[in-house]
């Protein structure tokens, strides 16, 4: 291809055409319009008060996206989660102090983690198949110890995680920060991050290269755990109830803010800047249609023809640049 | 008379009669560029009836390039195709085929699940029963026939990824001759072959030939090609450098227009001293790939391993280094016993690999060319846990001097790079680590002939600097030039080890297809193959 | 010939004798197949009222939706894609079939109005894949959002009720003592299994799955065909509709949700690989009427209901564990 031969679009490569930018305008225009269509959108304690619901599915998102970049999947978040929540409810129930109560449930998040690490590489299992099957087991643990019932009345000091308030700032959304910030450092800036490309874009040549590409997936599910635990606790603690059927649905909300970010779902590529943007984008999204009085039906809808449509532009424009 | 003698008869005689006809396809200067790479430059190649045209060339030099312009994979960007004097586009490997050019498919283009006889059948038209459904019976029958043809006779119905690798390919050949075609293009078609299944082929190309059918063939093996060829074209570089009658042509002659230039002045091997034992090797076992190997290299030794396709010397390569499971045997490195569980422990302990598959086993092609070099080194390069990209970008501008890495900066992709550049960063990636023994396998696979001759340089200046090296190589003036000692294996075994001086051409193809070395001593110059049993 | 009988014993690796037992051990339902066996032994022997008639054939009823929509599922999973809208799916085109049938009556008519619907958004799926490009996981995820908003919207959110009798037939009749769902899921079970195995485009769903590379070589319709795999989902989630709604009676706005990882479940269970190109008709069916089996069982034997999603956990993970194992006791692929 020679210099001179300048195409249509090459004009547009100065200005870097990134996925996250397209996002950002993508977020900006629905801010304007869901500002004109509800007074209420545009005040500072909504936009805040917006996060509050975000949270539990942003934490999923981070790791997710890191599965998402080596090719990989997990299906059984929702699960997992009102697992973990249930653990701590019946833990609490049966007289369990509340701190060794978290401290199990965070364990139970963990340990199904390394369980769905542990099926993909040992056993070499396709990683939607094995959370596809984790999913039901987890629900199905859940519903099953806890007989479908609900727990409530938590201690006091609880409602920390779900319902603190500095200032007009909701608590959990320092949790979000700081999580971001981790993850991000994490994908970006050490041999991890690093690792978790290299097996997205070329598994084999990453394991010729003496990548511990095992390793990397179980911690990658592992981590997964933990961040559902997290989200659980904030959500349940934001309720102020367990529940079997916690998060069912869930993992699509993920999945698609995820996609939407610009991770391929083929596996090499992706950003938590463009994951944080969808899921920040999601949950406008819900709250604004909302506010300004669109039925939810309307939400499910545009949804669903948002992701499609995103991927479709985005994929677009990879083809374009090839 | 032998069969091969009886053919070289009848061959004579139908090539007299093809003369008279057009060609079946002409390439008339054409020309073919990847991004600002030419892979060939205004190469003529004809096929008239009843021919077998050999092209040879080094790696690299543009045969199968000019085979996927044939074939339909690739447009020229100049020159014409031309079928029967027709001028020609094919913009589909479905086009070429009408025009009755087959090519023999790569084992790649297998369906592993279908069984054999489906697999034959696959894209054509399938024989149907009166009410409209597939006639597996007789889809079956037809198969069995066509593998019969070839004198092969194997379950038909099982799926395709139970047969050996030597059915494969007689599969692949089969499949290429279903229709009726006029040419039948044969790239490396006895690369995975033994002895007798190659002689079974040859018979197969001179039934061909005296039914008017043209071949083209594609080998690195000189001698098969004096054996099966009318004339011989000859590619460097991407040009055409000289089409003969193969009577007019000997092999020394071949070789010196392949490479360009001597072969003293391609390879470079300085005399060095032998140090330790480096690596070791013993009893190293994976049944069905390789069996009871032991090895030995020395430091400042360069150790080669010659051998057909499928004899287990990548499988060997990739166990030492840990990518596949050992499941007897130990190596050790200096004395030291290592661990055979993982690339990282095999780095660990000394051992460095350049795999077969560069571009899909060696690189990351979207990474940089720096990512590239640092990956398996990252934790050395980090700093409190990060990445330290100074220090990072500094190792890869170091490599990239040392070994000439040209065509962009360490900070662009690696894809932007040429083949043979490529190739540099393997290297580099594999001796980031230090290692003291170094695998190569086809090391100079798909590089031009200028990258290939700075790539000895450099396995010739590691070996001066003590390392011990193991390379493996489908190429056998590349063994037999840089290697102090050769090994070759056949069916899983060593069947033969050599000294520089033992090792000749004859000796190491004898051993690697299963001719004892005592009947082939007789042997002449470049006709090593040619001791084929009749059979009968 | 000599040469040929020592080639021979290089093609053959196995003595004849086993080779008919060890072929079937490798068909890709076969461990489904030996553990369905297995579970009706098991249950047999643990409940009393497990092995009759009646149940077996309430077993098969229960399955029936389940089992037609895997069927076809099935081929986009052979084609190498997936289809997670199904739920979905099944929703819109129940109140195809329920609107229909409230104006109109009857049975074709509604019937026809949910396989339309149903091979409408079907195709909508394969265009998004093949001209749009997108990778099926993310049209069909998207596609479940999007279909189940427009459900809401046709509907309302209001249920839709008083189906006539006349529509509701395919759901309730008996055919010789056979309830209609079962004869039109093996109906459907006898096709494909036909066409899967004798028509072109079933062969080339195989090898389209398998390799991509392979087929686009051996110029075969790719897009065409897995086009017609999504559009074949749809049309068979119209017919498990019109039994959906011909045995609920009435069309909830939540219908069929959650019913696309049942679906998946069944295909996997059954023997057919998530990654395409390997599997056979046969599976979803073994699969789906495992799933019931299990079911079935375990409330007879008393485990409470809540238990009923974990056990189908386990029994994806037990499924497929036993397949990998057998790939590496048998020896797959080299």
């Amino acid at each position: 291809m020679s210099a001179n031969q300048l195409r249509p679009l090459d004009v547009l490569k100065g200005v870097r055409f990134t996925r996250e930018l397209v996002l950002l305008c993508l977020l900006i225009v629905l801010v304007v319009v869901l500002g004109q269509m509800s007074p209420v959108f545009f005040t500072v304690g909504n936009l805040l008060n917006t996060s509050r619901f975000f949270v539990e599915v942003g934490l999923i998102a981070l790791g997710m996206t890191l599965i998402i970049i080596t090719g990989g999947i997990d299906l059984s978040v929702g699960a997992a989660m009102a697992l973990v929540a249930v653990t701590v409810g019946l833990a609490h129930q049966s007289g369990v102090p509340m701190a060794l109560a978290l401290v199990l449930g965070l364990a139970v998040g963990l340990a199904a983690g390394l369980f769905n690490g542990l099926m993909i590489t040992r056993l070499d299992l396709h990683p939607l198949v094995v959370t596809l099957g984790t999913f039901a087991l987890f629900r199905g643990i859940a519903l099953g110890v806890s007989g479908g019932g609900a727990v409530s009345s938590f201690p006091q000091w609880f409602e920390y995680f779900g319902q603190f308030y500095l200032g007009p700032v909701p608590g959990q959304l320092f949790v979000f920060i700081a999580a971001v910030t981790a993850v991000w450092l994490l994908l970006s800036r050490t041999p991890f991050g690093r690792y978790v490309y290299a097996i997205g874009n070329n598994e084999e040549a990453a394991r010729f290269s003496g990548v511990p590409v095992r390793r990397v997936k179980v911690v990658l599910y592992t981590g997964i755990g933990v961040l559902v635990s997290m989200a659980a606790v904030i959500y349940t603690s934001r309720v102020s109830t367990s529940r079997a059927d916690f998060g069912a649905g869930l993992e699509l909300d993920v999945i698609s803010a995820v996609v939407l970010g610009g991770a391929s779902i083929y596996g090499g590529s992706g950003t938590i800047a463009g994951t944080v943007l969808g899921v920040v984008i999601i949950a406008t999204l819900r709250n604004g249609l909302s506010l300004a009085g669109v039925e939810t039906t309307w939400q499910v809808f545009l949804l669903g023809v948002l992701l499609i449509a995103a991927v479709f532009v985005n994929e677009f424009f990879r083809r374009r640049e090839e | 008379m032998s069969a091969i003698e009886a053919s070289a008869q009848s061959r004579v005689e139908h090539r007299a009669a093809a003369a008279v006809h057009p060609p079946i396809f002409r390439l008339a200067g054409v020309t073919k560029r990847f991004g600002g790479v030419t892979a060939v430059e205004a190469v003529d190649f004809d096929l008239r009836r009843g021919e077998v045209h050999a092209q040879v060339g080094e790696n690299g030099a543009g045969k199968s390039t000019l085979v996927k312009l044939v074939g339909g994979l690739y447009v020229p960007d100049e020159g014409r195709v031309e079928v029967g004097g027709e001028v020609v586009q094919f913009s589909s490997p479905r086009d070429s085929e009408a025009a009755g050019i087959a090519m023999i498919p790569q084992e790649l283009d297998l369906f592993l699940e279908l069984s054999a006889a489906e697999n034959l059948f696959v894209g054509r038209r399938r024989p149907r029963r009166p009410w409209g459904a597939l006639d597996w019976r007789q889809m079956e029958a037809r198969a069995r026939e066509q593998l019969g043809a070839l004198g092969v006779e194997f379950d038909v119905e099982a799926p395709v990824e139970r047969l050996s690798m030597a059915n494969r390919q007689i599969m692949l050949i089969a499949k290429a001759l279903m229709g009726d075609a006029a040419a039948v293009v044969m790239d490396e078609p006895t690369s995975s072959l033994t002895e007798r299944e190659a002689a079974r082929l040859f018979r197969i190309i001179d039934e061909l030939t005296a039914r008017g059918v043209g071949v083209v063939y594609i080998s690195h093996r000189l001698g098969e090609v004096f054996m099966v060829a009318d004339r011989i074209t000859v590619l460097r570089d991407g040009q055409h450098v000289r089409t003969a009658p193969a009577s007019e042509l000997d092999s020394e002659e071949v070789v010196r227009l392949m490479v360009g230039r001597s072969l003293d002045e391609l390879f470079s091997r300085g005399g060095h001293e032998a140090g330790d034992v480096a690596l070791e090797v013993r009893g190293l076992t994976r049944t069905g790939e390789f069996e009871d190997i032991d090895l030995t290299v020395r430091h400042g030794e360069v150790v080669g391993i010659a051998g057909l396709i499928g004899a287990g010397r990548t499988e060997l390569a990739q166990t030492i280094f840990g990518v596949r499971a050992a499941e007897r045997g130990e190596v050790l490195v200096d004395g030291e016993p290592v661990e055979l569980d993982s690339p990282a422990a095999a780095m660990e302990a000394g051992i460095g690999y350049v795999p077969e598959e560069r571009q899909s086993q060696g690189l990351v092609l979207p990474f940089t060319i720096a990512a590239n070099i640092s990956l398996s080194i990252l934790g050395r390069l980090s700093r409190l846990g990060f990445v330290a990209s100074q220090r990072e970008r500094e190792t890869a501008d170091g490599f990239a001097e040392q070994l000439a890495i040209r065509g962009a900066r360490v900070s662009e992709p690696v894809s932007r790079l040429s083949g043979g550049n490529q190739q540099k960063v393997v290297l580099a990636k594999s001796l980031a680590g230090g290692p003291q023994v170094l695998l190569l396998d086809e090391p100079t696979r798909g590089v031009d002939v200028g990258a290939k001759s700075e790539i000895y340089r450099l396995i010739d200046r590691l070996a001066s600097e003590g390392r011990a090296i193991v390379l493996i190589s489908s190429e056998l003036e590349e063994v037999l030039s840089m290697a102090d000692r050769v090994l070759v294996m056949r069916e899983g075994r060593v069947s033969a080890e050599l000294s520089r001086e033992e090792a000749t051409q004859e000796r190491v193809i004898a051993a690697a297809t299963g001719v004892a070395v005592g009947e082939d001593e007789g042997a002449e110059g470049a006709a090593p193959a040619a001791s084929v049993d009749t059979e009968r | 010939m000599s040469g040929v009988g020592a080639l021979r014993s290089v093609g053959l690796r196995t003595a004849p004798t086993t080779r008919g037992l060890r072929r079937w051990l490798l068909r890709p339902e076969a461990p489904a197949a030996v553990f369905l066996v297995v579970l009706l032994a098991a249950f047999s022997l643990a409940a009393d009222r497990f092995l009759t008639p009646d149940n077996l054939e309430s077993i098969l009823v229960q399955v029936a939706v389940l089992g037609i929509i895997a069927l076809a599922v099935n081929q986009v999973i052979l084609a190498g894609e997936i289809d997670i809208s199904v739920g979905s799916m099944l929703g819109l085109c129940a109140v195809a079939v329920g609107t229909v049938a409230t104006a109109t009556g009857g049975l074709l008519a509604p019937l026809a109005a949910g396989v339309a619907t149903g091979v409408l958004a079907g195709a909508v799926n394969g265009l998004l894949v093949t001209l749009g490009r997108i990778p099926s996981i993310i049209v069909t995820l998207g596609m479940l959002y999007a279909l189940r908003g427009v459900i809401l919207l046709v509907t309302g959110g209001t249920w839709i009720t008083q189906i006539p009798d006349e529509t509701r037939v395919l759901g309730l009749a008996k055919l010789a003592g056979v309830s209609l769902p079962v004869f039109v899921m093996f109906a459907l079970f006898l096709i494909v299994n036909a066409v899967s195995r004798n028509s072109t485009w079933g062969r080339d769903v195989f090898a389209v799955g398998g390799n991509r590379r392979a087929a686009r070589l051996a110029g075969l319709a790719i897009d065409r065909t897995r086009l017609l795999a999504f559009a074949l989902v749809g049309a068979f989630v119209g017919i498990a509709a019109t039994i959906y709604v011909g045995r609920a009676g009435s069309v909830q706005t939540n219908a069929g949700e959650g019913l696309e990882l049942q679906v998946i479940a069944a295909v996997v269970i059954g023997g057919t690989s998530i990654a395409g190109g390997r599997g056979s008709a046969l599976a979803p069916v073994i699969g789906a009427v495992l799933i019931g089996v299990i079911l079935n069982g375990m409330i007879l034997v008393g485990v409470p209901g809540v238990w009923q999603s974990a056990v189908l956990g386990a029994l994806i993970l037990l499924a497929v564990t036993t397949d990998a194992l057998r790939r590496r006791l048998v020896g797959g692929a080299a």
